[in-house]
């Protein structure tokens, strides 16, 4: 693929053509209002922000304590107007005034993480709820929140109603994933060295413990086809676990830092890790393979003398059609990546960003800063080619090995294993 | 689409607004054409040298691809029409799905078409 600079558009010849490319317009920020009195031990950072997976809600961590619903597209007055006049960005900031169907929920403690549930469970779970009364009703959309003294709080999305706590963490929960096929398993990853798996069919009951890391585990992620978890640490490794029998298939090294942030592609064939190493490394999750590494360098290095690279990783994700990834790193940078391709398509000046992801059907990216705000970014309007399509269909159940022992030319191979593009 | 009214000798040249798309086993499809040069190989099949000594110039033959999987032709068309609905529109991109029980052959395909 080429990278036309003059123009800004890319020419596909390769997996997916974007429809237009251009550096990621500032759609709007969100501020945190701040109630009168708070208090100033408490953090204020936005630790982490997420989409609910059919796209209706986003919530972010707005520091001290509170987590912030609000339903998905977000009101009128939160948008710049002419915003389809993409040759200029606008910013239009504005308080978290409220509207009614907001959510604010006082979790008591720093929030670390957060996790929505796939909507909503089938519908004899509620004939089954509605038996026993005395059972939360967890049969809708659920959002969990990890905390700092390693509780685990579940809440209702529709009406903001706590609806468990989960203990068993002796630190703080940095990060919560749930499984994407609704069966409401959840992991979380913890400053204790471990991770949990929780069954909110079962009053939240602690159902695994997974030891074997040396040092803060930073974040988990469930491979959308929901066989294998990912955790990663300070001690620079990651490890794959199966999340069938609850036990580890591999461990990936390779960064020379603290491991902080890792995603699964949509097809689950691929796994990409941020460290503070400056480096994002994209694997076979099957085969335990490099397959690149993204540097996070200096954007013009001859106008730099300092031969200081602050560029820590912070946060990275995969687009939802799989072809592009974000990250948000230390160096006052957003950048966009198109898979193939060896540096950023674009770029876009964020300050002390700490977390990224992107809207579930594509085109907005949300990210969080350390003074608790939000800002939420176009993103390249991907149109897959069928190749892709093709190729993703394919790796949403079969296994490299699976297609490397298919009767196909090798080059179909390689560029179905993402060897190629 | 309107262009130029030339014609080159009995063909209907640049005008048509169907093609046809003849499979090795001598099946039809057509196809408006705006779609199906969404295929880079159906876009070099139909405006190369060669389509002028055709009988029709708005024929596409396909000696290598038979249809005896007619939903993954119905797939390629649906995808011609997917993608000319969305290039250059600032609508959101809804998904293509594409079933997995084709998904290997649709592949070949694409691959062969260049789409």
């Amino acid at each position: 693929m080429q990278v036309d600079r003059e123009s800004r558009f890319l020419r596909g010849t390769g997996t997916g053509e974007a429809v237009a490319v251009e550096e990621p317009l500032l759609l709007a920020e969100l501020k945190p209002g701040r109630p009168h009195q708070f208090d100033w031990k408490s953090s204020c950072e936005t630790w982490s922000v997420a989409f609910s997976p059919d796209g209706s809600w986003f919530a972010w961590s707005q520091g001290h304590c509170i987590v912030k619903l609000i339903p998905w597209p977000l009101e009128e007055q939160f948008i710049p107007k002419g915003f389809e006049a993409k040759s200029r960005s606008s910013k239009n900031e504005t308080k978290g005034r409220g509207s009614p169907k907001e959510k604010t929920l006082d979790c008591g403690q720093i929030v670390w993480g957060l996790a929505f549930s796939p909507w909503p469970s089938p519908p004899s779970r509620k004939l089954w709820a509605r038996h026993h009364p005395q059972v939360p009703d967890v049969s809708c959309l659920v959002l969990a929140t990890g905390l700092n003294d390693g509780q685990i709080k579940i809440w209702e999305v529709q009406t903001g109603l706590l609806l468990l706590n989960l203990s068993g963490h002796q630190d703080v929960v940095r990060d919560l994933s749930f499984t994407p096929s609704g069966s409401l398993i959840l992991v979380s990853a913890s400053r204790d060295k471990t991770l949990r798996i929780w069954d909110l069919n079962k009053h939240g009951k602690q159902i695994q413990v997974l030891s074997g890391h040396l040092q803060w585990v930073y974040c988990c992620s469930i491979s959308p086809d929901c066989s294998m978890l990912c955790s990663a640490a300070g001690e620079k490794s990651v490890f794959l676990w199966s999340m069938r029998s609850y036990t580890l298939i591999r461990k990936l090294e390779g960064h020379q830092s603290s491991v902080v942030s890792c995603d699964f592609s949509p097809d689950s064939a691929l796994l990409v890790t941020a460290s503070y190493d400056t480096n994002v490394i994209m694997w076979d999750p099957y085969t335990g393979e490099r397959l690149r590494s993204l540097h996070h360098t200096q954007v013009d290095p001859a106008m730099d003398d300092s031969d200081v690279h602050i560029s820590s990783l912070r946060s990275v994700c995969f687009s939802p059609e799989g072809l592009y990834l974000a990250t948000v790193a230390d160096d006052r940078l957003l950048r966009i990546w198109a898979l193939e391709l060896k540096t950023p398509i674009a770029f876009a000046p964020m300050t002390n960003g700490l977390c990224c992801t992107f809207f579930p059907h594509g085109g907005v990216i949300a990210t969080g800063t350390r003074d608790g705000h939000v800002q939420f970014w176009t993103a390249p309007r991907v149109l897959s080619s069928l190749k892709h399509l093709c190729r993703k269909a394919l790796r949403s159940f079969l296994t490299t090995y699976q297609v490397l022992a298919l009767p196909i030319p090798k080059k179909m191979k390689e560029f179905l294993t993402y060897r190629t593009f | 689409m309107d262009g130029e009214k030339k014609t080159y000798g009995g063909c209907e040249g640049p005008d048509a607004l169907y093609v046809k798309l003849i499979l090795s086993d001598g099946h039809e499809f057509i196809v408006k054409k705006e779609r199906a040069l969404t295929s880079g190989t159906i876009k070099a099949m139909l405006s190369g040298p060669g389509q002028f000594a055709e009988k029709e110039a708005d024929e596409v033959h396909f000696r290598e691809i038979p249809s005896h999987v007619p939903s993954k032709v119905y797939a390629l068309c649906m995808y011609f029409m997917y993608k000319v609905r969305y290039t250059n529109s600032s609508t959101e991109i809804p998904e293509f799905p594409v079933a997995p029980e084709i998904a290997l052959e649709l592949l070949m395909a694409a691959n062969f078409l260049d789409c």
